[in-house]
């Protein structure tokens, strides 16, 4: 150690105390009732299903995207060949986060970072090249849409490619995202729509979903982008819990959707994990604790396939370190560990570069070749539940559990998870939490190998994170020109038309979104029409 | 040395909306007592003339994107105001940070320490100091 060392505390990374050891004593009265529960059965804390892995492996399903449409392809198809289960496609977040195409001055301003974070896909056309080759009828596809406002025409690209090969939709598995917290939280945006609007565009999608695409999950609460931007462990387990309550009382009050199909779509949630292995594993058997009883005793759900919440999870890529970054190898390893145990239906692992740039083949082979070697060589998949009885993690469970119920009151009380978001109130928390975390670095009382101390490094050779590719922004300039060139320009014309008058009014706007992708409009021109018609989300105060 | 505090232009670069690395320096200069102003996502031009109108004593440029779009904000920024320090901080891979270093522009990859960057911002202001 290169400093004094400070006397240690003994506190999960959310800062609730540990007990050097713990007994049956330690287990609170209320969780003890439901200790005796197995996997499978309500409320769903040890697992969602009986038979855990042993019927149905968590899903391999890495974050992949870059630079032109057939870039993503090959990455995709990379990671397909390599044992990836399901493919998720990232969009630029210059043109895709913004709903801009390449030509807006914005973008052309910058014009070398078009591509450094996924595909540049203005239209369906670009689309279809991201998915050549693919087998989308038999793949478990991520549409990309993380942002909200770019979801509907992110999902009707996709849908649009997959009826034009002549695949049912109600045939078609795969999910979408539009994540609140990550577009209102975590990855904040220089123009967006406003959060009521966003809402409107989530329950069109939910119940666009439920007639037309019922193999889909619609929206994916990622509680991950709270954690990873300040959120503590049960802050966004609340948060989560609290975004979902807008979201059904919100389907509730449209009155066109029976409740259970409601729950049961919105039950595909994305939590992170961390480096506190045994809290976020506790996590997650809480989350679904509390799903089930959210379901039960707020709305009267008792369909138990909507009870059973599903998870994601993604390690925090916050956690990855830029200095000596093969020691993200075994982080990587550890922080899927805990996903594991805690029962994920799927994962993706960030890749050893993380901290340096979006990940290279190799580290993207890194992050399956983890998944593989704890799928197959550990025997990790042969119980379920393996932690549960155990008086620590039963008691962290219940811990967890009480300050998330605590923590969702609190949001409540502030108006709801939307109006948390418009007043920065949930940025404040986050934001109170990086700033600790961030001195405890700084003075010593997080030790970050490689980082904070054990600096000494003989890495063999300089990771210098994958470059992408240069022209990006030059080939989709092109296809932007072609597109609107060689359209019909009249139903491209009446297809926005169409579109609009579906955002003005209170109609679904997904059937207007598939006819105007159909139609080869494009993702600037559907953004312009959403800024006219719900203008721009009033920002709060971030730092 | 004067009684203002040294004024400190924070700004991002790219498109990413990512802020919570920014947010954790910017408190940390604010806490050293330096004036922060936050100028949001913009673009060269509009860093050029958010630093002039502000009258600003550094610039830290916050990057989420490719270092090329980096290296001409810095050209605009040399273009109006010579004498301007510049620091860079965000997703900077080594081979980045060596041609940023390289232009007299320090680097503060992810990693580095609320000390060293408070520790530069004090270097680099230090004829106006007070901070």
């Amino acid at each position: 150690m290169s400093r004094p060392p400070l006397p240690p505390t003994f506190a999960t990374r959310s800062g609730i105390p540990l007990r050097a050891s713990y007994g049956p004593e330690d287990v609170p009265e209320s969780h003890r009732a439901v200790m005796g529960t197995r996997p499978g059965q309500p409320p769903f804390h040890r697992g969602g299903f009986a038979q855990g892995y042993r019927t149905k492996p968590w899903r391999i399903f890495q974050l992949s995207g870059f630079g032109k449409p057939e870039d993503e392809n090959e990455r995709i198809k990379f990671l397909l060949e390599h044992g990836e289960t399901g493919f998720l496609m990232e969009h630029d977040r210059n043109t895709a986060d913004h709903m801009y195409n390449v030509d807006h001055p914005d973008v052309v301003a910058r014009r070398e970072d078009v591509g450094q974070t996924g595909a540049v896909m203005q239209s369906v056309r670009e689309v279809a090249i991201c998915l050549d080759g693919i087998p989308i009828e038999s793949t478990y596809g991520h549409a990309g849409g993380a942002v909200v406002q770019h979801a509907p025409f992110a999902l009707a690209a996709y849908w649009t490619v997959a009826k034009r090969r002549g695949i049912a939709l109600d045939a078609l598995g795969g999910t979408g995202q539009s994540d609140f917290f990550l577009t209102y939280l975590g990855c904040v945006t220089k123009q967006q729509v406003p959060t009521a609007a966003g809402l409107r565009l989530n329950a069109d999608i939910i119940e666009f979903c439920s007639e037309h695409v019922p193999k889909w999950v619609p929206v994916s609460i990622a509680g991950y982008n709270g954690g990873d931007t300040g959120l503590n462990a049960y802050q966004e387990l609340g948060a989560v819990i609290a975004n979902a309550i807008e979201y059904l009382d919100e389907i509730k009050r449209r009155g066109r959707l029976d409740m259970a199909t409601a729950a049961y779509r919105v039950a595909g949630v994305n939590f992170r994990s961390t480096m506190d292995i045994f809290e976020d594993a506790a996590k997650l058997r809480a989350a679904r604790k509390m799903w089930c009883t959210l379901l039960r005793d707020r709305y009267g759900i008792t369909d138990e396939r909507a009870q059973r919440m599903r998870i994601h999870i993604v390690t925090a890529g916050s956690m990855m370190t830029y200095q000596q970054p093969f020691n993200n190898i075994v982080r990587g390893t550890l922080m899927a560990l805990s996903a594991v145990l805690g029962g994920t239906q799927s994962l993706g692992v960030s890749g050893y570069d993380e901290a340096i740039s979006i990940p290279s083949e190799h580290a993207h082979q890194m992050s399956v070749r983890i998944q593989q070697i704890l799928q197959h060589e550990t025997n990790l998949a042969s119980v379920a539940d393996p932690l549960g009885g155990s008086y620590y993690i039963e008691t962290l469970t219940a811990d967890i559990e009480k300050r998330a119920w605590e923590f969702a009151a609190d949001i409540e009380q502030r108006g709801g998870f939307l109006a948390t978001l418009d007043s920065g109130w949930l940025h404040a928390r986050a934001r109170d939490n990086q700033v600790a975390w961030q001195q405890a670095e700084n003075d010593g009382r997080q030790t970050i190998v490689g980082v904070t101390d054990f600096r000494g490094d003989s890495t063999p050779f300089e990771v210098d994170g994958f470059p992408g590719v240069n022209d990006s922004f030059d080939v989709a300039l092109e296809r932007l020109h072609t597109v609107k060139r060689e359209r019909h320009e009249a139903g491209a014309h009446a297809a926005l038309k169409g579109l609009e008058a579906a955002c003005r009014g209170t109609a679904n706007v997904m059937p207007a979104m598939m006819v105007a992708l159909d139609a080869e409009v494009t993702l600037g021109e559907v953004g312009d029409l959403f800024r006219d018609v719900w203008g721009d989300w009033q920002t709060p105060e971030l730092i | 040395m004067t009684n203002a505090a040294a004024r400190i232009l924070l700004v991002k670069t790219s498109l990413d909306g990512h802020w919570r690395g920014l947010s954790v320096v910017a408190r940390a200069l604010r806490d050293a007592g330096f004036h922060v102003i936050m100028g949001g996502m913009l673009t060269g031009a509009e860093i050029v003339r958010a630093a002039v109108d502000e009258d600003v004593d550094l610039v830290g440029l916050n990057v989420g994107g490719h270092v090329e779009v980096v290296i001409r904000v810095i050209g605009e920024l040399r273009a109006a105001r010579q004498d301007l320090p510049i620091f860079a901080g965000g997703v900077l891979p080594p081979s980045s940070c060596r041609r940023l270093n390289a232009m007299g522009v320090e680097t503060f990859p992810p990693g580095s320490s609320l000390d060293e960057i408070v520790a530069a911002a004090r270097r680099l202001t230090a004829p106006v100091a007070g901070a």
